[in-house]
């Protein structure tokens, strides 16, 4: 009796830890990644970011998962493009959904919001849109507290820097243009553009700011801004909007307004923005990070885009570059967190994700390159250093990374295609109709 | 009206259970994610409570409440983030600087009411809005706002401690002071303005206390919350959406009883962050709206009169 009543209790203790195993083996495969979007669910630039992390969360999902076989799921939080909505879409993901990553489709402002936020949860972040190179200068003020923020775009500094280029050998050189106006919308992003432009078109690119107009981002009638512009008595106009900007562009073309205008036009970096503008968006070029529209695209990005618009029938029916950074940067961040263990520990994910670096080549050339720049790694042009942000080159023939930003042009008749610089350009620079 | 000893013994339990609730965190039964909800809710409660004591008491309609948390919020923005000053005097002289922006919203009153009031303080608003880009945009920091701004609390329970406290404390003054024959006062100029004046009763006055009060509670709520933020944005500030929220927290809550409010401000604030998942968009506010229109239907004395509804009712059945 007593052998059956052990052999009882041991079939019993047998069954108890089998189940034990099997709950732990089953919990365990169906343990989950949890990765947080957080940004504008109704904004072309919002959607690129959210779309590019479904299509690489599929794909990983579809080779097997991730951390040994785990699952990644995605949910959102919408910002609206509001600060404080932006907080507390943050704030959702940490805590209500307790995401063990975040990327980021936010503008400016807003990442600057939800930043003390990342900063207090130390959940790995990477930002897809944002350029704020104040961003990046707070990362190498406080390297620890910033470790597990990643910014995949080229900062607007080297946005900034580049552009300059393009003033000294198109606008100054080839179109004999001296003095310029600055109309720029009121944002952190316009302020940094202005200051950097400011400080540098005049005394790089020879050519003197006359005036600086700034504008509210809700502005619906520009035709005082424009006689403001035309009266400032500058040879052309710099644009920097990255907001609402297809109402400053179609307005222009409307009013025939008698001067170039060239930029940062972010509406002009989706396909929709003919539509947007109803046409009316010929002779507007504006400055864009890579890959955008018109932009030669390299054999992987160009399937990319062919499955996205396979997936996707909504616009925007091309994504926007940060679509591109959100699909690479999210299998990166991925990468990273193989690499050191999971998410869990910051620090080392920061380590390993700084360590990612991806190639991509267009007939035997560098085309583009997602990789980071390292802490104390000075850039030679400007001479600074860069932590966490995008790598990118700012010489010719741009072969260690591909160029921080390209210019593209819209023509009037619809087409687009890059005209700066001229490794990359599949069109020349043109003065629209009513100004030549 | 006299205060009983079992209202108080309500605001006791509420407050109990108010400050023993993170300790539920600990447990696992809720998590941070709901005291973060809570601590949006309490400041909506603040705000909601506010605008309960200037426009639900007196009936002098304010769509331009944001003009006043603006104030308390902007003031110690400002002075902590460009002046240095110390957060323990930065909110004092905010919550000042914003009752004598309360009295400037009185000046109207002493001429106007109905609609008309209505609109002049959404005037307010929308002037304010447009100073700040204007006037000094190197202090305001313009459309863009300001960000870094120093933060009182790190993590979700020292911000629930610190919001809860305010909120209640806050609240539960309000309700005695309401409850004395200031309250009964106010309630009557709700009512009939002219009636209470001819009975011999100061009604400029009057209004004044509740103008000032109603600011004092803003600017109070507003420099608090832009602490707990670390951030403040003038569009998200100075937004119609932001005024039909608080109006919407007091109205379904119940205006007129400084509880309902709170009621109000909790219940907004939760059914917005639970549609959340199923609705990220702004399709979510589709929803809140419907049912914020359907529950004032039903009733327009708000949750807080429900709620009293039912409890009579439960009252009775016990005791026929």
């Amino acid at each position: 009796m007593p052998d059956i009543k052990g052999g009882y209790n041991m079939n019993i203790t047998r069954a108890f830890l089998s189940a034990a195993v099997a709950v732990a083996l089953g919990s365990g495969a169906h343990a989950e990644v949890k990765v947080g979007f957080i940004g504008s669910l109704s904004s072309d630039t919002g959607l690129s970011t959210l779309r590019g992390a479904e299509m690489a969360i599929e794909e990983l999902n579809a080779a097997g998962g991730v951390l040994g076989g785990q699952k990644i799921t995605l949910v959102t939080a919408d910002t609206g493009e509001d600060v404080t909505e932006g907080i507390k879409a943050y704030e959702y993901l940490a805590e209500t959904e307790e995401v063990d990553f975040v990327i980021s489709g936010s503008i400016d402002d807003v990442s600057l919001g939800w930043l003390p936020r990342m900063q207090e949860y130390r959940i790995p972040t990477l930002d897809t849109w944002t350029s704020y190179i104040g961003i990046i200068d707070m990362v190498v003020e406080d390297p620890e507290g910033m470790a597990p923020y990643f910014m995949n775009i080229a900062s607007d500094e080297a946005l900034a820097t580049l552009y300059i280029n393009f003033g000294a050998d198109v606008l100054k050189a080839k179109m004999g243009f001296e003095s310029v106006v600055i109309l720029a919308e009121d944002t952190a992003f316009g302020g940094a553009i202005t200051g950097l432009v400011t400080d540098a078109l005049a005394p790089v690119a020879g050519i003197a700011v006359n005036d600086i107009i700034t504008y509210d981002i809700n502005t619906v009638d520009f035709a005082p801004i424009f006689a403001k512009a035309k009266a400032s008595g500058a040879d052309f106009i710099y644009l920097v909007s990255s907001v609402n900007s297809q109402v400053v562009s179609s307005q222009y073309v409307k009013l025939q307004v008698p001067m170039v205008m060239t930029g940062i036009n972010v509406a002009a970096l989706g396909i929709e923005y003919w539509e947007d503008t109803g046409g009316a968006g010929g002779g507007i070029s504006t400055l864009s990070p890579v890959p955008s529209v018109g932009f030669p695209l390299d054999p992987v990005s160009a399937d990319f885009v062919e499955r996205y618009q396979g997936k996707y029938s909504t616009r925007p029916k091309v994504p926007h570059f940060n679509g591109f950074n959100a699909y690479h940067g999210l299998k990166q961040a991925m990468a990273a967190a193989e690499e050191a263990g999971g998410f869990d520990d910051a620090s080392a994910w920061s380590r390993a994700m700084l360590g990612q670096d991806m190639i991509l080549e267009k007939d035997g050339k560098l085309w583009l390159r997602y990789g980071f720049w390292q802490h104390g790694e000075v850039e030679p042009v400007t001479g600074r250093t860069y932590p966490q942000n995008a790598r990118f080159d700012l010489e010719p023939p741009f072969d260690t990374a591909q160029p921080s930003m390209v210019v593209i042009q819209w023509q009037e008749d619809g087409s687009v295609g890059v005209v700066y610089p001229p490794e990359y350009a599949n069109m020349e620079f043109t003065v629209p109709s009513w100004v030549r | 009206m006299a205060v009983r000893g079992r209202h108080l013994a309500l605001w006791g339990l509420f407050m109990a259970g108010g400050l023993l609730l993170p300790l539920l965190v600990d447990t696992g039964i809720i998590g941070r994610g709901t005291l973060r909800t809570i601590i949006m809710a309490n400041f909506l409660a603040i705000f909601a409570m506010s605008w309960d004591v200037l426009s639900g008491r007196t009936g002098y309609i304010s769509f331009g409440h944001p003009f006043l948390i603006g104030i308390g919020a902007y003031t110690t923005a400002i002075l902590t983030r460009r002046f240095d000053v110390a957060v323990e005097y930065s909110i004092p002289i905010a919550v000042l600087v914003t009752m004598i922006g309360g009295a400037v919203l009185f000046i109207p009153a002493l001429r106007i009411r109905g609609s008309y009031f209505a609109l002049v303080t959404l005037a307010f608003m929308e002037l304010v809005y447009q100073l700040v880009q204007v006037i000094r945009p190197d202090l305001t920091g313009g459309t863009r706002g300001m960000s870094g701004i120093v933060t009182l609390t790190k993590g979700a329970v020292q911000g629930y401690y610190l919001s809860f406290t305010l909120m209640a404390l806050l609240g539960f003054f309000l309700w005695l002071l309401m409850k004395t024959r200031l309250g009964t006062a106010l309630s009557a100029i709700g009512m009939n303005e002219d009636s209470v004046a001819g009975s011999g009763l100061n009604t400029t006055r009057l209004k004044l206390v509740a103008f000032m009060l109603g600011a004092f509670a803003a600017g109070l709520g507003g420099a608090f919350y832009v602490h707990y933020l670390g951030s403040i944005a003038p569009r998200a500030l100075f937004d119609i959406n932001f005024v039909f929220t608080i109006i919407v927290a007091a109205l379904i809550g119940g205006a007129a009883t400084i509880t309902g409010p709170i009621f109000g401000a909790f219940f907004l604030t939760f059914l917005l962050e639970y549609l959340r998942p199923v609705l990220p968009g702004a399709e979510r506010y589709l929803i809140y709206g419907g049912i914020a229109l359907l529950v004032y239907m039903y009733q327009p004395g708000g949750l807080h009169k429900i709620l009293e509804v039912g409890l009579e009712r439960l009252r009775k059945r016990a005791n026929p």
